[in-house]
């Protein structure tokens, strides 16, 4: 029984556990039974936190014995990407590297404020090395492994995450995503994932890779549990600076307020090219459902992607440079290649690409005076294989690792928010992802459309189906 | 305008003249990637550099809403 309440909600574990139907050790203990039995076909798992997990379950169950509150997430368990800090562990970060580094001193601040509701830490989870990736592949602890079919990638950066969360291991993982790291693995692992305003939520205690473009966020089963995560991790935090000073206003009690009067488009131009036919019948579902006829143009987004392209670049040389210098051996050689690149660009074409995103910004901040969610393909295909190299979009071969994110890279430029939604089609192993796109601090709104999308059954997360 | 100085970008003669400076060592391996990545960059940048740039053009990455 409590094996099978791991394939429900965070939600509704938490209300088990509130109501007494099952302790939170007995949640914990299940988890870890199933991280065991699972983890070494999905690759999902790098470090399991038995002991602190049992712990805190245990802590759980002594104050629902007292009498006290328990909080929203009352023993739902949880894991992070291992960029995260956790408290006792060398944070890797992906990396060969870091794993020399000294021990965490103190938890991530994303993850403390989920185990103040009362969620379960049980692991930290693999990802592309120094989130430098979309593939989820990782060239020291292996690749994370598409639940819905083990032979595929799982997107990433935040691999380990979608793995993690569709193989049934956690209902909820903490996920970044700079360039599309937490929409990509959504897409291709069917999940529901949010990647915040830039600026929303605290990444202290989360490894950087490109500062001005870095966010966290939740993967979750349901479009509920992604809000309620969202929501638990709200707050000022002063220790990540570029955090906004924003009210913490929670998204839950309006998830059901319905999507009456917003006015929803689909992009075209940039965002119905260079996609297969699933990413577009995907946009064309969720419009249909949504009633949107209205197409609109978010003009030079393949401008946009270029810059964040070599913003990316020079950026990420530029926080690794030291490493490069001295361990250059000890890096996935994909990383390091494109890192060595990056150190060389010219300046003038990182000013021109800042000066081009705040243009880009502006020109997509008068979109939403007309409009209040724009639809967009999350990815560009399904879940390719696992190794694949390149793949053909529009036409033309590709390589697979950096154009992934073809969609994810210009909307995350610019710092908007962005809920990808999972779709699923007879006959097909695989799902694709739609990214529900609001205006700057509008997460509520993507939230409401993904919540929506799901009660009318258009947007689902299974739990994939083990032998 | 944009064209000229990209197509002068030779990627083998950056990344040759660059990792010395950078105190970078390459294998050849990793140095023909290099010039990958490079030449792939300039293809972004022979975009990005296609938009004339204004000299009012604020670069600072500042997000309000």
């Amino acid at each position: 029984m409590t094996a099978k309440l791991l394939d429900r909600s965070a939600q509704t574990i938490a209300a088990a556990v509130k109501g007494g139907a099952v302790s939170a050790r007995e949640v914990a203990q299940a988890a870890l039974k199933r991280i065991e039995a699972r983890n070494s076909a999905l690759g999902a798992f790098t470090d399991v936190t038995a002991t602190r997990a049992l712990s805190k379950a245990e802590a759980i169950d002594a104050a629902r014995a007292r009498g006290e509150s328990l909080g929203p997430l009352a023993g739902a368990p949880f894991a992070v990407k291992n960029l995260f800090d956790i408290k006792g562990l060398p944070t890797r970060a992906g990396s060969k590297i870091n794993r020399d580094v000294a021990p965490a001193k103190a938890d991530a601040t994303a993850i403390a404020r989920l185990e103040a509701v009362g969620a379960v830490l049980v692991g930290a989870l693999n990802m592309g090395e120094y989130a430098y990736d979309f593939t989820g592949e990782n060239a020291h602890d292996g690749p994370s492994r598409n639940p819905h079919d083990l032979n595929h990638m799982t997107g990433g950066s935040s691999g380990g995450s979608g793995a993690a969360v569709a193989g049934g291991l956690v209902p909820i993982a903490l996920g970044t995503d700079t360039n599309g790291s937490i929409r990509v693995p959504s897409s291709l692992c069917g999940l529901f994932g949010l990647k915040p305003t830039y600026g929303r939520l605290s990444r202290a205690g989360a490894f950087p890779f490109v500062a001005s473009l870095d966010h966290i966020g939740p993967l979750a089963r349901s479009a509920g549990d992604l809000a309620l995560a969202y929501d638990s991790m709200l707050g000022r935090d002063e220790t990540d600076p570029a955090q906004a000073d924003m009210p913490a206003t929670p998204v839950s009690p309006t998830l059901s307020d319905g999507i009456a009067g917003l006015r929803i488009a689909r992009l075209g131009g940039y965002f119905a090219r260079s996609a297969d036919g699933s990413a577009l019948a995907a946009v064309d579902t969720v419009a249909r459902a949504l009633k949107a006829d209205r197409v609109v143009q978010l003009a030079r987004a393949d401008v946009a992607r270029s810059a964040a392209y070599l913003i990316t670049m020079v950026e990420g040389a530029a926080l690794h440079l030291e490493r490069l210098r001295t361990r250059g051996p000890d890096f996935d050689p994909d990383v390091r290649d494109r890192l060595i690149a990056g150190a060389m660009l010219p300046g003038a074409w990182v000013t021109q690409a800042q000066k081009f995103r705040r243009r880009f910004r502006a020109e997509t901040l008068a979109l939403f005076r007309d409009v209040d969610i724009l639809l967009a393909p999350a990815t560009p295909c399904r879940a390719p294989k696992i190794g694949q190299r390149t793949f053909v979009l529009g036409g033309q071969e590709m390589l697979v690792r950096p154009n992934l994110g073809l969609f994810t890279q210009p909307l995350s430029f610019i710092g908007l928010p962005v809920v990808a939604a999972p779709l699923w089609t007879d006959g097909e192993k695989l799902p694709i992802g739609v990214q529900i796109v609001a205006a700057p601090w509008r997460e509520d709104l993507a939230l409401r459309v993904a919540w929506t999308l799901e009660q009318a059954g258009v947007v689902r997360a299974p739990v994939a189906t083990f032998s | 305008m944009a064209e000229a100085p990209l197509d002068s970008f030779d990627p083998g003669a950056v990344a040759d003249a660059l990792l010395p400076l950078l105190g970078l060592t390459a294998t050849p391996e990793s140095r023909a990637q290099t010039i990958v990545h490079l030449r792939i960059a300039a293809e972004h940048a022979h975009k990005l550099l296609s938009v004339p740039p204004d000299d009012a053009d604020e670069p600072a990455p500042v997000f309000t809403a």
